[in-house]
């Protein structure tokens, strides 16, 4: 696949738990400054190799490129060095309970730069205001709506203004409407920053509404990937099975399918 | 007996990442001093009235045991070296396991299945230096104090029993203390502090961090956090007593 400037590189990537295959070669390259959207059922592998990216977990076997660091050869130093470079909306927000909205998207930047108080609350309410939460700066975490928290989550993973934002099923457990906030604000917020997004989701509309490269993945292995263009026309029969049910596509023969 | 060998595997590992975090940079300040103020106030009224009765009831069995050899002037001296020595440091020690050890366990269990601490290494933070150091430090700094205030409400209650309800003298109950009870004695019971402060954070952070997940997974941490903390402890306790007075 000729994918433009990759910011990230996954190369031949294999990830067993016990007798488990859970990533079974898969290669991978990432646009920069795009979103790239991987999907998959659930169990088909996406969360893992979202964790590594970031070095979460570290393959069996393989390469992990962020720029010119191999994440699965990395020592402590190095993958915090990357981290530095990402930022991550976890699939239940993943805030911290005793911190208001305001302070947990604050919270990176207490550790990571020299900033006043002052100046902190500063930056993090600008950010809470990307994604329409300025009024709840002081709000406790508790109170906040499964939506909501997923927005102040966002607002948190672009405080440090990374280069890359990673998306851990971003419209899991939200109704149909708060979604399409989500897509509308995943889609706003790349224009405006031009960062990288990578997002994992079961979502096929939300991948159509907001990506620029697709992949799916099925049972360990990366079984398409393409533009989004390219990734509707697909004609691997698991793919068409995946998106049938849920956007409109011009029906294929089964002469014309691809098996995996 | 694998899995036992795999699990201190793990442990291992995890207290040399603990130690690897805390030789890197200091812990949080403003952490480390919520860590002891909790710690020290959630532990501490509980921790007065059981050292209160505890210090009673050495005062009566020491005056029941000695009454049969005519010997209650020894009561201050039983009180002394068994509650000075023994009681105030393995008490304190599992009090605060059971108080601030299981919340450690149970709050770091539910940070790990909420993705929390896999949050804080993606913000490029590190988990050991953030969760365990300041509660590390927190612990050190509070347990021998409890230990010395735990070893004040038992004497001082053993001394009102021994004048109030065994008719005994005041001044010769304190008199046995304090030929019996040396300031070596309080040293090893703050050395002991130290011990036990080390192993109920290890054992509580350890078992929260690893925990399985589901609230099956944070109740089975935060039990086996108590039950291992408490039985090292005791294990401790006697070596150190062999150690330090043997």
């Amino acid at each position: 696949m000729n994918v433009p400037d990759p910011i990230i590189r996954l190369v031949d990537v294999y990830k067993a738990f016990g007798s488990l295959v859970v990533l079974d070669g898969v290669t991978m390259p990432i646009a920069r400054g795009k979103t790239t959207t991987l999907l998959g059922a659930s169990g088909s592998g996406k969360s893992v190799l979202l964790k590594h990216i970031v070095g979460l977990l570290e393959p069996d076997a393989g390469e992990v490129w962020v720029g010119d660091v191999d994440m699965a050869k990395a020592n402590a130093r190095q993958k915090l060095a990357v981290r530095k470079r990402f930022g991550m909306l976890f699939q239940h927000g993943a805030l911290f309970d005793n911190l208001t909205a305001g302070d947990n998207v604050a919270f990176p930047l207490v550790y990571h730069s020299n900033k006043s108080a002052a100046e902190r609350r500063e930056v993090a309410m600008e950010k809470l205001r990307l994604v329409e939460l300025e009024d709840f700066y002081d709000t406790p975490t508790s109170s906040l709506s499964g939506g909501q928290r997923k927005r102040v989550g966002l607002a948190r993973a672009i405080v440090m203004e990374p280069e890359v934002v990673l998306f851990d099923e971003p419209n899991s457990g939200l109704d149909p409407v708060t979604s399409a906030t989500i897509d509308e604000l995943i889609r706003r917020m790349q224009q405006q920053l031009g960062i990288t997004f990578i997002i994992i989701t079961h979502d096929i509309v939300q991948a159509v509404a907001v990506s620029d490269w697709i992949g799916m993945l099925h049972k360990g292995k990366l079984l398409e990937y393409a533009t989004t263009e390219g990734f509707v026309a697909s004609r691997h029969r698991v793919v068409r099975e995946f998106m049938d049910r849920y956007i409109d596509v011009p029906p294929l023969h089964d002469d014309e399918l691809l098996d995996p | 007996m694998t899995a036992f060998l795999a699990k201190l595997g793990s442990f291992g590992l995890f207290v040399s990442s603990v130690a690897r975090a805390s030789v890197t940079n200091p812990p949080p300040v403003t952490r480390t001093i919520e860590e002891a103020y909790r710690i020290g106030v959630q532990s501490l009224p509980i921790l007065l009235i059981v050292s209160v009765f505890v210090g009673t009831n050495l005062a009566v069995q020491g005056s029941n045991a000695f009454a049969q050899l005519g010997g209650q002037s020894m009561v201050g001296t039983f009180v002394a070296l068994a509650g000075v020595r023994e009681m105030a440091p393995i008490m304190v020690s599992s009090m605060v396991a059971a108080k601030a050890g299981t919340e450690m366990a149970s709050q770091i269990a539910v940070m790990r299945i909420q993705e929390q601490i896999d949050a804080l290494e993606v913000m490029a933070i590190d988990p050991y230096w953030f969760l365990v150091t300041p509660r590390m430090l927190g612990i050190l700094l509070v347990l021998p104090a409890l230990t010395m205030i735990s070893v004040a409400a038992m004497l001082l209650s053993a001394w009102g029993v021994a004048v109030w309800q065994l008719g005994l003298n005041g001044s010769d109950f304190i008199a046995q203390c304090a030929q019996t009870t040396h300031g070596s004695d309080l040293f090893f019971g703050v050395i002991k502090a130290f011990v036990f402060a080390v192993i109920i954070c290890l054992v509580s952070c350890f078992y929260g961090y690893t925990s399985p997940k589901g609230a099956k997974g944070v109740g089975e941490a935060t039990n086996a956090a108590v039950v291992v903390s408490a039985v090292v402890c005791a294990v401790l306790n006697y070596l150190l007593s062999e150690l330090l007075y043997g």
